[in-house]
């Protein structure tokens, strides 16, 4: 769906029709799921946090302005979301801390290709950065939508998408040349 | 590689993002269909802003006015206009963040602590180079006054501010807490600007500065209290 009519759907669920909210929670879910799953919460806690994205928006639907663009309110309140949550488990203790494990495509499980699976191509990436590749590149949303929804200036997005590009470049060769490496000796 | 082509493995990657349990999505609109009604938008920014910066102005001279209008009357008109204008610019700069960081998805110009920071040192570089009493007399006495009655003043701004803003929503309460501190020190800055005859340098870097520096500081903790407490 265009982004125009998930705009209209959201001024329609701001007039108080169920449809509308119905339709444009449809629509998002999928990406917002997406968004939390690469973000390394677990496949559970990211449908909470896509439950709890929506009870947000929800209830500061009102602060949604007619006619500015939909993607980066929703991501901006879905990315306070998820740091709330890192914040509450942080304090409980329980958080467990995947980033750092998740340093090398090469290593992901099961021989999973990283060509294949976004989770596990992007999960080389710092979290700031995959953050913004997951909006532009996956979302397709634009730098400027980006910067909005991050509460950043145009150029730090660029430059974090010009860092993961960097990153991405030097990890892909990496797991190319081990795979023609495995196939020259087979 | 090229940027097309990782653009290309993305491209691949990304596809269709797979469905979402319809028991959830059930669930999501079964929790929302109690309180579905109609809501009334924000404001537009403008408007916000104007608002702040009313407030902020109100405040500052209705001190003033209760207190005497004594430092502006000792001003020359460079003076006046060097440090207003200065004062005027970080004042829109402060109310515009502040309304950008209540809008979730607003564009942001400069972060708060870069309009604290960068909007203090370039009123000490007016003041440095407007006024040039060095003496230090009675220098924490008469500063501590002042920097009470300019905090005194940022409360009510704060307040004001809150209630104004209160339908919005900030997702970074400290950024929100840190500049509308700022905003609120501000008027106070402008109340001692308006009121305070004392224009020994120091005096007046120190002290009057102070009130935008703590103010802004004490909000940015006030949120991260509030956050904590959940």
């Amino acid at each position: 769906m265009a982004e125009r009519d998930l705009e209209r759907l959201m001024a329609c669920y701001q007039r108080g029709d169920l449809s509308a909210a119905t339709m444009l929670i449809r629509e998002l879910s999928p990406q917002l799921r997406r968004f939390f799953v690469i973000q390394l919460s677990s496949r559970r806690d990211a449908d909470d946090l896509l439950q709890e994205t929506w009870l947000r928006i929800h209830d500061v639907r009102h602060t949604y302005r007619p006619g500015e663009p939909l993607l980066p309110w929703v991501y901006a309140i879905a990315r306070h979301v998820r740091i709330d949550h890192y914040r509450k488990q942080r304090r409980k203790g329980a958080r467990e801390e995947h980033v750092q494990d998740i340093g090398q495509i090469a290593a992901a499980p099961h021989g999973a290709h990283p060509e294949d699976d976004l989770e596990v191509l992007l999960a080389a990436l710092p979290e700031s950065q995959r953050e913004v590749i997951q909006m532009l590149k996956v979302s397709g949303m634009s730098i400027e939508e980006v910067a909005r929804a991050t509460s950043s200036s145009i150029g730090s997005v660029k430059q974090k998408a010009h860092r993961a590009y960097n990153r991405l470049r030097e990890c892909l060769g990496t797991a190319a040349s081990r795979k023609s490496g495995k196939g020259g000796a087979s | 590689m090229t940027d097309k082509e990782i653009d290309a493995i993305l491209a691949k990657a990304a596809n269709t993002p797979p469905p979402v349990d319809s028991a959830l999505i059930g669930r999501v609109t079964d929790l929302i269909r109690g309180s579905i009604k109609p809501v009334r938008p924000l404001p537009a920014d403008s408007v916000l802003i104007a608002a702040l910066i009313v407030i902020c102005g109100a405040v500052a001279v209705a001190g003033a006015a209760h207190l005497g209008f004594f430092g502006i009357r000792r001003m020359s008109v460079v003076e006046i206009v060097l440090i207003f204008a200065a004062l005027a610019v970080f004042v829109w700069l402060a109310a515009t963040e502040l309304v950008n960081e209540m809008i979730p998805g607003s564009r942001h110009r400069a972060n708060p602590a870069a309009i604290l920071g960068g909007g203090t040192l370039a009123l000490i570089a007016i003041f440095g180079m407007l006024f040039r009493d060095y003496q230090t007399t009675d220098f924490v006495r008469s500063g501590l006054a002042c920097l009470g009655a300019g905090l005194m003043h940022a409360v009510p701004v704060a307040l004001a501010s809150w209630l104004l803003l209160r339908r919005g929503f900030a997702v970074n309460p400290i950024a929100a807490g840190m500049v509308a501190g700022t905003l609120s020190g501000l008027a106070g800055l402008i109340m001692l600007e308006l009121h305070c005859p004392n224009f020994e340098v120091l005096h007046v870097v120190v002290w009057h500065t102070a009130v935008v520096l703590l103010s802004g500081g004490a909000g940015a903790l006030l949120a991260r209290g509030i956050r904590a407490r959940g």
